[in-house]
């Protein structure tokens, strides 16, 4: 199945008597910020990288490369609609509102989360491959609950639809199974989302499915759509469409966006060990950036001024993210064990206990401690 | 004031990188993220981008050194920042002041007044810590927050012991726990002497060497040595009767041959067990009658000798209970080949009687008498303890009420009978002094479901009340 793309690599824009009327829900001021939320992730990863680098952060998860399906298909959603990422969703984050700050509170791991999800419909990272997939089904049986029994305005609680993200590697975890079981059964409001970048880590997508992952959803019984997902026009107008229709109660879709991880898996694997330098460099000329903003000065919807603007903001929140990073304060360790339980736990309080003695058994190094 | 850029961990746990290639030298001008130098690690190739801005003072290691994780890298002079805005008024690790700019390593990261970070769990500081806090004991092994808990009190409700975490935590390989295991050596009891504190295959076995030399002297370990604290008893608490202290016996003759039998019994056979209290003051008389007879001079009249006429009085009422299970069907025993376990200083063996429901009392009795004899003199052939189709085991003789015996391979039922005690028992609406016992039993519940063993030991037990019954 060829992937749908409105915007080839060459800069064309095609017609499409599906997807391209929802298009024109984006005025030329609309199209410019999907290329600038694309361009401040990409400043973003590069200075996180670079943290990284610098033993500022623990690990760092790049994004490179995997803009426009981030960019594209948040945006298609309302900002009402709950986001359940993975830990490779930092454009999504930062187009929900996320600061530098927040996001990176994992990283650093001061905070299992940095955020509040329920200020920006945005959940957690999950860094239990596919974890989120069963909580977004959760959601939308709540959702979808609360809609039945007129617990939440009813116009409201109809309008809201979940986005639940995963990646070529976690399409093999048996809790999507499970996620995509209820969701086709209970007919949920959810989107699943998969990236599929074409690297689990080191294994290539191919060993992971004789055939696009995609199809996958027939056997759900819901429709399935593949995507350029390094087309973001081809990634809003896809999202935009599945999203009328399960907000009209069409049931789960699912979306599978063909990009290509460019960076690393994390900051501590090296992927040289196994790709080829062909395989990225073909990659790279698609890449979707480049290629969006070259549509967008070609057909005079931004000017140089703009660009540079976008640049300097770009700037701006690579030294608010240096500045977040370096103010933050290192984590409370028994905090960590104090919230584990609501109520006090024998357990915990013995290990936190145990933490504390190890912690005392060390030589008194002077001006240590 | 001069920046030192420490080596960080790029990975996630690695300890060092080699230098493969300075990309500047000194007098170059750097920003922040300029690249400097590419490294090399066990995991990957890696270009370093340095985090400060200024001119590059010194490069501390040389192309192809290796380095360890922490380790300064280079050094930048402040003097002249050429980016304004950029933070490096906070240095991220910088070394304490030039005059110590010669020390090899900043063990202990001594804090900077500009408001320096600690270490972050999994990046590079972390691997200075770890190299720079020497242990000076064990933790605690049997830790316990007395503030909040009743030390007497045992945790079963979480089925955790702080013995359990102390191991769990230890640093030791799969392997040294293996060892320390078959040593009896507590890992948690231990300071690692190997890298970042890792317990190693030596002090596990300096340890059992201290144990040992501990229990051979009598004396109780070296003050200073690591004591755990707690309720655990002293490790030198000596033996509990003279001999080695593990001994190891080879299995075999008919402890093998019960092994064998019980565990193919009791993993194939799904056992079910019913027991019935029962006045057995008028059987009691019967025997004391029949020991007064001359006929029965020299013969053993039990109650077993009656236990076992009621089986076979039972076992006509209830056939499915003389029978043999096949999967596919099960054969019913039109006889009763009777098995009676003796415990014999050999061993349990199952002497069986064969067609016992031809005997009549006094040849039951001559028959169990010969048998027993037989069992414990060692001289049951392997003939007289096969074919057997229900058993009866006399636990009552060992003092106890009743049990869950074992079934002989073959066969569904085992009688279980019990001590004979006088008890208080209710007689007409009088509590009145009675011979009581115990009649109980295993069966195999494939053939065998609890209304037909219950109905089976309830005639068993109307025998052994009114031994009448057996008056055809």
């Amino acid at each position: 199945m060829e992937p749908v793309q409105l915007l080839s690599p060459d800069g064309t824009l095609r017609e499409d008597e599906r997807y391209s009327p929802f298009l024109e829900a984006l005025d030329d001021a609309g199209l410019r910020d999907l290329y600038r939320h694309m361009a401040l992730e990409r400043r973003f990863d590069q200075e996180a990288t670079s943290l990284q680098r610098q033993g500022q952060l623990a690990l760092w998860v790049p994004a490179l490369g995997q803009e426009a399906a981030q960019v594209g298909t948040i945006a298609a959603l309302k900002p009402t609609d709950r986001v359940f990422p993975t830990y490779r969703e930092h454009a999504m984050a930062l187009y929900r509102g996320i600061s530098a700050e927040e996001l990176m509170a994992t990283f650093r791991a001061t905070k299992h989360a940095g955020w509040d999800p329920h200020a920006y419909n945005f959940h957690g990272y999950s860094i239990v491959l596919a974890a989120q997939t069963l909580h977004a089904a959760g959601w939308s049986m709540a959702v979808k609950q609360d809609e039945r029994l007129g617990l939440r305005a009813r116009d409201k609680a109809a309008d809201e639809i979940v986005l639940a993200c995963l990646g070529d590697g976690a399409s093999s975890q048996g809790d999507v199974h499970e996620s995509m079981v209820f969701a086709s059964s209970y007919e949920l409001p959810l989107l699943y989302f998969i990236q599929n970048n074409h690297w689990a880590i080191s294994v290539p997508t191919a060993t992971q499915s004789r055939h696009p992952l995609v199809h996958r959803a027939d056997g759900y019984g819901f429709e399935g759509v593949r995507v350029d997902g390094n087309d973001v026009l081809a990634s809003y107008a896809v999202a935009a469409e599945m999203a009328v229709q399960i907000r009209n109660g069409s049931g789960p879709k699912l979306i599978e966006s063909v990009t290509y991880r460019i960076g690393a898996h994390t900051t501590a694997d090296d992927p040289t060990k196994y790709r080829s330098d062909d395989e990225v460099q073909a990659w790279a000329a698609k890449d979707p950036v480049t290629r969006f903003r070259s549509w967008l000065e070609s057909g005079d919807r931004a000017d140089q001024a703009y660009f540079t603007q976008v640049q300097e903001e770009a700037e701006e929140l690579a030294t608010e993210l240096r500045r977040a990073v370096l103010a933050m304060e290192s984590i409370d360790i028994e905090r960590v064990f104090d919230t584990v339980y609501a109520e006090p736990h024998r357990q915990v309080e013995v290990e936190k206990a145990w933490l504390k003695d190890y912690e005392a058994g060390f030589a008194e190094a002077g001006g240590d401690k | 004031m001069t920046q030192t850029f420490n080596l960080p961990d790029v990975g996630e746990g690695l300890t060092e990188a080699e230098i493969v290639s300075w990309k500047v030298q000194v007098g170059d001008t750097v920003a922040i993220n300029d690249v400097i130098c590419e490294i090399e690690t066990a995991k990957s190739l890696v270009e370093l981008p340095v985090p400060f801005a200024g001119e590059v003072q010194e490069l501390v290691a040389a192309e192809g050194d290796t380095i360890e994780v922490g380790q300064p890298l280079i050094r930048i002079s402040a003097g002249a920042d050429p980016e304004g805005a950029s933070p490096a008024s906070s240095p991220v690790d910088s070394a304490p002041s030039e005059a110590e700019s010669t020390s090899p390593t900043p063990q202990t990261q001594s804090r900077d007044s500009a408001g320096e970070n600690q270490a972050l769990v999994g990046s590079g500081p972390k691997a200075d810590v770890a190299k720079a806090r020497p242990r000076v004991r064990a933790t605690a092994p049997d830790l316990i927050d007395a503030s909040e808990f009743d030390d007497d009190v045992p945790a079963p409700q979480h089925g955790f012991n702080t013995g359990d975490i102390a191991d769990i935590v230890a640093k030791a390989s799969p392997p040294v726990r293996a060892l320390a295991k078959r040593l009896g050596v507590a890992v948690w009891e231990l300071v690692g002497s190997g890298r970042n504190g890792q317990i190693t295959r030596d002090d596990v076995e300096r340890q059992a060497r201290q144990k040992k030399a501990q229990r051979e002297s009598g004396k109780t370990p070296a003050a200073g040595a690591p004591v755990p604290q707690g309720r655990r008893l002293p490790s030198d608490v000596g033996l509990l009767y003279d001999g080695p202290r593990e001994d190891k016996i080879q299995v075999r003759g008919v402890r093998k041959a019960t092994a064998l039998n019980v565990t193919a019994s009791a993993s194939t056979v799904p056992h079910v067990s019913v027991f019935k209290e029962v006045d057995v003051t008028r059987t009691m008389e019967l025997r004391q009658a029949l020991k007064n007879e001359p006929s029965y001079k020299g013969l053993s009249v039990s109650p077993m000798l009656f236990a076992a006429k009621a089986i076979i009085w039972a076992a006509r009422k209830n056939p499915q209970i003389n029978a043999t299970w096949h999967d596919t069907h099960y054969t019913l025993r039109n006889y009763v080949n009777l098995g009676i376990a003796a415990a014999t200083p050999r061993g349990l063996v199952v002497p069986v009687i064969h067609e016992a429901h031809t005997y009549n009392t006094q040849g039951l009795a001559a028959a169990i008498t010969q048998l027993t004899v037989d069992a414990r003199e060692g001289k049951t052939t392997p003939a007289e303890m096969q074919g057997g189709t229900i058993s009866i085991t006399n636990i009552g003789t060992l003092g106890l009420d009743s049990g869950t015996p074992i079934l002989p391979p073959g066969q569904a039922s085992i009688v279980a009978l019990g001590a004979v005690r006088k008890k208080p028992w209710v007689v007409d609406g009088q509590i009145v002094p009675r011979d009581v016992m115990v009649i109980g039993g295993s069966f195999d519940h494939r053939l065998i479901d609890g209304d037909l063993a219950g109905a089976f030991i309830a005639d068993v037990a109307a025998v052994m009340e009114q031994p009448g019954l057996l008056i055809d």
